[in-house]
């Protein structure tokens, strides 16, 4: 992946709000023998915003590669990274995120919907966005 | 030839096109990145003012003069410094041999205090031998010909349709036109039928009938057998335009169907994990082959090829292009077509001068060779008696020449390379906060560019850039690597620490037969030593291949007849979607594709992930002019596509 500030957002809003929000609707329903709910989709909606800016952030560690890449193993980097940060706002700085009540906050259940919603979005970030997007791979991730 | 004091001898190498400079310069001599910018005259006397394209340099950045009996370097405040010999230097006294390096520039002085023996070698345009080609019953021509083989139709500015009929020969009238049938025009090819054009709608002109069959004997010349890996992408895949799944997961799926887990997991690590964390994956060549082999099956190639020497193309007064080919010897016959597309790759082999005028002299064609023409006997031989082997380049093609002889030493222990290379380079290239990674003198890219040249941020820089900043982003970026392999790393260590290959620095003064017709190289080394002499049984160029518009008759022929711009690296001017703008005939359009296109906005114009760029931004441009049966391809539709791809149906 060689990403594009731009290719970037446009990557990240498009596939978490079509393949993660199927799964997050799965999750809302309560299909996993889950507590159901609102909070897994404004959760989803979190995930994106903070990602716009840490998407600023990755292209400026871009540059210090030579290639100006992204290889798929920092993806995976930076998306644990992402998770890490939403607990540490909830857990560790206790704070509360507006519309996402304490009360419906459960650690576990936020793992386990993360995961599933990244390991989608990065299966068809790699399958098929190429197949539906032929210019996708040239233009650094943009399909607008 | 005797020289006055204060003229030098510079020589470098291009990091934008790897040709050879070699000017003969009188001081003054100022450096800079803008001509304007440097001062015209000093105390009277004219400046040569030399243009170097880099942002690394400055506008103004380095002087060079005769000071009472010197040669003195003076750095002009520039941002990067002036180093002379790997020391920055603000004002220095220089001896002959020494290196200059301004940004990506190493440049070599040649000069003596009293002006004689100074070398006379000088690099000329001409430094270059046809790419090899296959047993053909139609010869290629001279660069000058194709004037008086041409009907006289041709000689007009546009051609009249009625008059290519009224010549009797045989004339065909087509919708696309590809010129070359290489892999260029192959990808262009599989776009069209993609995106909706029929067999029958679409000829490819070439002269062999595999689009690879070149590129694959300059592999097999290069020493890249069917199991050995390109330099190329897990992704770019000539055979697939959407790049998925990749050849990795290919090989992947082969050995796990083998039960093989280990290489199977191994592909799909590197894939995941490159260029960081593994070592880059990289496609066998047999199966890249193979791969094409079933795609031109799919998309009808065999229907669409005509064997056919193209002499000449004109536009025609309605609006299209007429084409005249050789299908046999003696023969001439025409094409009519719409639209046009020009790939027809590297014209020449690049050859270093001194090379080639030993060559000329002694008429010794088996001693010295260029690593792209078939060379087996080098390796026979060595294999059989042994020897030395003088390599001069530092790219892929030197690493696996260097891989080749490793294995060559497995059957004859007594074989030994002397690599030489022009200057030592203990740092790579300087792009902004980025850096290139050296070792042992190689510098290090996983592919010839770097990766986001092909799609990321630098392709979207270079497209945006003026023609001016192009050269300057290509020199910052350009530059002789190769990859990061961890067997070729392994073989260099182990034949330095073993001694039967060794590096030596120096500037090739002359390449002369000894007293047993085996080939010396002479080169100056700076300080007290002067020049040393190498004796080889061999000597492999391993420097690479040119593009110049110029070494093509047909290419010359229409730029001359048609007056088009060339880019300022020599090679044609084309627009961001690779449109030939002044070659427009009313609806007609015509592309460009490949080496014939580099200098302009893209980088890697001969790689198979850009000519698949190229080749998309093509076929939508044709798209947006209503060419003849193509629809845009995006979404749902492309996805049916490559599900026809994927079960092997026709598009």
């Amino acid at each position: 992946m060689t990403p594009t500030l731009l290719g970037r957002w446009q990557t990240r809003i498009l596939l978490m709000e079509t393949v993660g929000l199927v799964i997050t609707l799965l999750f809302g329903g309560g299909f996993l023998g889950n507590p159901e709910g609102s909070v897994y989709f404004w959760l989803l909606q979190y995930i994106i915003v903070f990602g716009l800016g840490w998407d600023y952030l990755y292209i400026q560690i871009q540059n210090f590669r030579w290639d100006q890449d992204w290889p798929a193993a920092l993806q995976w980097l930076a998306a644990i990274w992402e998770a890490i940060f939403i607990v540490l706002l909830v857990e560790v700085l206790g704070i509360e995120l507006p519309l996402i009540p304490a009360s419906d906050w459960q650690l576990g259940w936020f793992i386990v919907h993360y995961g599933f919603v990244w390991v989608g979005v990065f299966i068809a970030s790699q399958s098929l966005m190429r197949l539906m997007f032929p210019r996708w791979r040239f233009r650094g991730g943009q399909w607008l | 030839m005797s020289t006055i004091p204060g003229q030098v001898r510079l020589s470098w190498q291009d990091p934008v096109t790897g040709e050879q400079r070699t000017p003969l310069l009188t001081c003054p001599i100022a450096f800079g990145r803008e001509f304007a910018r440097m001062p015209a005259e000093l105390n009277n006397q004219r400046v040569a003012r030399i243009v170097l394209n880099s942002s690394q340099v400055s506008r103004y950045h380095t002087l060079i003069e005769w000071v009472q009996g010197h040669i003195r370097i003076t750095d002009q405040n520039s941002s990067n410094g002036t180093w002379v010999n790997g020391v920055l230097q603000s004002s220095c006294n220089v001896s002959n041999g020494d290196l200059l390096k301004i940004g990506p520039y190493e440049i070599t002085l040649m000069f003596t205090l009293d002006g004689t023996g100074l070398p006379t070698a000088e690099a000329s345009e001409q430094s270059i031998i046809q790419v090899p080609e296959p047993d053909s019953p139609v010869p290629a021509e001279p660069v000058a010909a194709p004037a008086n083989v041409l009907p006289p139709a041709f000689q007009a500015h546009q051609v009249v349709v009625q008059d290519l009929y009224a010549t009797r020969l045989s004339v065909e009238e087509i919708d696309y036109l590809a010129v070359g049938a290489g892999l260029g025009s192959f990808i262009w090819v599989d776009f069209l039928r993609i995106f909706g054009a029929a067999p029958q709608q679409i000829r490819a002109l070439g002269i062999e009938d595999r689009p690879y069959a070149r590129y694959q004997r300059l592999c097999l010349n290069s020493q890249i057998p069917p199991h050995e890996r390109l330099r190329s992408n897990s992704d770019s895949c000539p055979d697939n335009i959407w790049g998925w799944p990749g050849y990795a997961l290919r090989e992947a799926w082969q050995e796990f169907n083998k039960g093989k887990l280990n290489p199977a997991l191994q592909y799909l690590w590197q894939v995941f994990a490159e260029p960081t964390f593994a070592q880059t994956y990289t496609p066998r060549a047999g199966n890249v082959f193979a791969s094409i082999d079933r795609e031109a099956i799919r998309i009808g190639w065999p229907q669409i090829y005509r064997f056919g020497r193209v002499r000449a193309i004109r536009q025609t007064n309605d609006g299209r292009y007429a084409i005249a080919y050789s299908p046999g010897r003696k023969q001439t016959a025409f094409v009519i077509a719409r639209h046009v597309h020009l790939a027809t790759g590297y014209p020449v082999l690049q050859f270093l001068p001194d090379l080639k005028a030993y060559r000329e002299q002694t008429r010794d064609f088996k001693s010295v060779v260029n690593a792209y023409e078939d060379h087996n006997h080098v390796y026979e031989t060595l294999e059989r008696q042994g020897g030395t082997v003088v390599l001069r380049g530092r790219g892929i093609v030197a690493s696996r020449i260097i891989q080749r002889i490793h294995e060559a030493r497995h059957r004859n222990p007594n074989i030994s390379i002397l690599h030489l290379m022009r200057s030592p380079k203990p740092k790579g290239n300087r792009f902004r906060k980025a850096q290139r990674p050296v070792d042992n003198h190689f510098e290090f890219q996983p592919f010839n560019w770097p990766k986001a040249c092909w799609g990321g941020t630098l392709r979207e820089e270079l497209e945006q850039a003026t023609p001016d900043q192009r050269t300057n982003l290509l020199a910052d970026w350009g530059g002789t690597t190769t990859a990061d392999r961890q067997d070729w790393k392994v073989i260099v260590q182990q034949g330095l620490d073993q001694g039967w290959y060794q590096i030596t620095f120096g500037e090739v003064t002359r390449v002369v037969p000894n007293t047993q017709s085996r080939p010396t190289t002479y080169i100056q080394e700076k300080g007290p030593r002067g020049e040393i002499k190498l004796e080889a049984d061999f000597i492999i160029d391993a420097t690479g291949l040119d593009s110049k518009v110029k070494a093509s008759p047909l290419l010359n022929d229409l730029v001359t007849h048609y007056n088009l711009p060339l880019n300022p690296a020599g090679r044609l001017a084309v627009a961001n979607d690779f449109e030939l703008l002044e070659m427009r005939n009313q609806n007609g359009r015509m592309y460009g594709a490949g080496a014939i296109t580099f200098g302009g906005p893209y980088a890697a114009v001969d790689s198979f992930l850009g000519l698949q760029y190229t080749a998309l931004r093509a076929v939508d441009g044709l798209v947006t002019a209503r060419a003849p049966n193509l629809r845009r391809l995006n979404g749902i539709g492309s996805f049916w596509q490559w599900l026809r791809w994927a079960q092997n149906q026709t598009p």
